[in-house]
């Protein structure tokens, strides 16, 4: 039988396939302690943590993008206080 | 907005980059994926759960690979490994079903494949370790020539002649109990005697040298 991180290792390669990077996250830190050694595995648990730091970011422009769009509301613009 | 766009086109990168690994990958996912799901019906019945439905739909998705050859041995070898597991809960159960007996038929058509998959012996062996002293003395003897040809780097350096590094030389060798030195030292000084050099002081060094060499290690 697969043990819990082979199990993990797994999950985290169809969660990527899925595009489904925040489960992909999680699966790959439960695999880690078995596959902190293997080069394939750090590289893409790494590049996978990345990428969710550079949507973070991402998520926060375009949040901030959200509240200007706010400020224009019905195509007048809205005092800011 | 500059960084906005860097973010954008990094991310773009990043999701590139590891679509491609899976993609690389695809063929070997989808057996692994397959396994894992096997693994968890073995686990199911192991605790007692009904996988009979499950273990049917997992035959009908995979027969394929029964016919094309895209297991591994050590993949069949796992599939084997979890549906006898698998045949052994079924069996607990002394009650005889249609159903029961296709499950246990399609067991039997795997099985066939492992058996028929040749077992490969692997024989291993600790690495290997070099009995023949005459070839340990070589490998000594050439890790010595390297450190010496490395110690004559270091001690040419800017010096003008070949007599300056000798004297540098034999100073380490007597001061510092250096073997190394001690023994480039011999090389310059019988390079210098087949040249013609008079090397008669050199060789007095060189003696005087070797004793305190011989004399550190009558102290340890």
């Amino acid at each position: 039988m697969f043990n819990q991180a082979e199990k993990a290792y797994c999950e985290a390669l169809l969660a990527l396939r899925n595009k489904d990077y925040r489960k992909a996250s999680d699966c790959f830190d439960e695999a880690m302690p078995q596959y902190m050694n293997n080069k394939e595995f750090v590289l893409l648990m790494e590049t996978n943590r990345l990428l969710l730091a550079v949507k973070d970011r991402l998520a926060k422009y375009e949040n901030e993008e959200i509240e200007i769009m706010e400020a224009f509301a019905h195509g007048k613009e809205t005092e800011l206080l | 907005m500059s960084e906005y766009f860097t973010l954008k086109s990094l991310e773009g990168l990043l999701e590139e980059f590891l679509a491609g690994v899976v993609k690389v990958k695809q063929n070997r996912l989808s057996v692994l994926d397959g396994i894992n799901r096997l693994d968890d019906i073995s686990r199911m019945s192991s605790d007692g759960h009904n996988i009979n439905e499950a273990i049917g739909e997992w035959f009908a998705e995979h027969n394929q690979w029964l016919d094309k050859s895209v297991l591994k041995d050590i993949e069949i070898g796992r599939i084997g490994n979890l549906l006898e597991n698998i045949s052994f809960g079924i069996s607990k159960d002394k009650i005889s079903t249609p159903e029961k007996r296709k499950l246990a038929s399609e067991i039997d058509r795997w099985n066939n494949l492992a058996e028929k998959t040749p077992k490969k012996v692997i024989l291993k062996r600790h690495g290997e370790t070099v009995k023949n002293p005459a070839l340990n003395t070589i490998t000594m003897y050439d890790n010595h020539l390297e450190k010496a040809l490395n110690l004559f780097k270091d001690k040419a350096g800017d010096k003008k002649h070949i007599l300056s590094v000798l004297d540098d030389s034999l100073k380490s060798a007597f001061t510092q109990k250096n073997k190394d030195a001690l023994l480039l030292s011999g090389y310059i000084i019988y390079y210098l005697k087949l040249d013609g050099y008079l090397v008669d002081p050199y060789v007095k060094r060189l003696k005087e040298a070797e004793q305190m060499l011989k004399g550190k290690k009558a102290d340890v």
